[in-house]
């Protein structure tokens, strides 16, 4: 039994020195909670459109110039949210406490007759991660609107989920002339 | 990642091979076809992690205490075994939940570097390990922060599972003192059946690591002893 070589000895002594220094970086870095780098909250997005002309069978995306949308989170209680600059694409959420919900769509802010869109859904609970936790995915069962200045809604994409860059789930259209 | 890791599983499988076949060739230009005799006598040695009580002080809600231990075979290879326990506690406002596991993992080590005498157990190694572990998952509380329509929460069941990873590791120990050991691995880990982890992902796996990926770094520092005996003549 003999010890290793002077030579080995040095070179060992570094390789085991190194491993303590990495042993205590490591653990240094892995003590706090991740950050949650995924979008924690299902998104409904929406295409609004409109028909070129009353004959055409092609649609062409209406820009709604100050859009108001309101969440009816209670009877008497809506949560309205101003988009102040022009688009055609907008996102909403879900209640993830109930199987339906409806949403008041202004078309303009200077519109004040609202139409009521509710959706009808089923819930999912779905894991994200230890950072992020968990949220709720969805899959669109019915939508219903009234038709004050929105025609019709179709569902493209019937699962709500985080993914940004998912198909939209939503193609509104407007009636022409709003 | 697991085509990583089986690649490299043949790479440290087929070089030694590789190496020994060159060695091999080189000898019967010069010599005739003699088996090589074994000159290292037997050697058991049994460890301890002593970076999991170090973790243990600086990381709160884990716990782990983990063993490793090896017996050379011949031509530089090991049997080598680890185990230990262990558990956690996620105490996050939106998710709580308890997790303990034991954990056995066995293969082999394969010294790199050929020894220049039959007393030197020291050097730099790399191996392979197939690894499982039983997991009891409590029940887990969450809630679901929605500033817009209010949070909502909710209770997941309790569960019982088991992990297999496979392993490549590699690393470096010297002999401090007569049969007193020290060194370290590094080791990749690669989850097997992650798929089972798709409705609650345990934080932390003791032996394992991190439950919610499906490769991970880990580094281990043993201290160890080494129980030695000659070999029959």
């Amino acid at each position: 039994m003999t010890n290793p070589k002077p030579g080995m000895q040095v070179s060992f002594g570094s390789w085991l020195l190194a491993g303590v220094v990495a042993c205590f970086a490591f653990w240094g870095c892995t003590q706090e909670r991740q950050p949650c780098l995924t979008p924690k909250t299902a998104s409904l997005n929406m295409e609004f459109v409109h028909y070129a002309t009353d004959s055409a069978t092609t649609t062409i995306d209406t820009a709604l110039p100050m859009a108001i949308f309101g969440a009816i989170t209670a009877p008497d209680t809506v949560k309205y949210t101003l988009y102040k600059s022009p688009s055609a694409n907008f996102t909403i959420s879900l209640s993830p406490d109930a199987d339906s919900c409806s949403w008041l769509v202004f078309t303009d802010s200077f519109y004040v007759r609202p139409d009521t869109i509710s959706f009808k859904y089923q819930r999912k609970l779905q894991f994200l991660s230890n950072a992020c936790g968990f949220t709720y995915f969805y899959s669109l069962s019915s939508v219903q609107t009234t038709h004050k200045s929105i025609d019709s809604v179709l569902i493209t994409n019937p699962s709500v989920t985080n993914n940004a860059n998912a198909t939209k789930q939503l193609k509104i259209y407007v009636k022409t002339g709003i | 990642m697991l085509r990583l890791a089986f690649s490299l599983l043949l790479l440290c499988t087929t070089l030694p091979a590789f190496a020994q076949a060159t060695a091999d060739t080189a000898s019967s230009d010069t010599t005739s076809a003699i088996p090589k005799k074994e000159i290292a006598g037997h050697q058991f040695v049994l460890g301890i992690d002593i970076i999991s009580p170090v973790r243990n002080m600086l990381v709160t809600g884990q716990n782990g205490y983990q063993f490793a231990a090896d017996y050379y075979l011949h031509n530089e290879f090991y049997l080598a075994a680890e185990g230990g326990w262990g558990s956690s506690d996620v105490t996050y406002d939106d998710l709580k939940y308890h997790t303990s596991n034991a954990y056995f993992s066995a293969g082999f080590n394969k010294i790199l570097l050929p020894r220049e005498d039959s007393t030197d157990w020291g050097g730099l190694f790399m191996g392979l390990r197939l690894g499982a572990a039983p997991i009891q998952r409590s029940a887990a509380t969450y809630t679901i922060i929605d500033s817009l329509w209010g949070n909502t929460s909710g209770t997941i069941a309790p569960k019982n599972f088991t992990g297999y990873w496979m392993e490549i590791t590699a690393g470096v120990r010297v002999e401090l003192y007569k049969g007193l050991l020290a060194g370290w691995n590094i080791r990749g880990k690669f989850m097997m059946n992650g798929k089972q982890f798709n409705d609650l992902a345990p934080l932390y796996i003791t032996g394992y690591g991190r439950g919610d990926k499906n490769a991970v770094f880990d580094i281990n520092f043993y201290l160890s002893y080494a129980v030695r005996w000659k070999r029959k003549r």
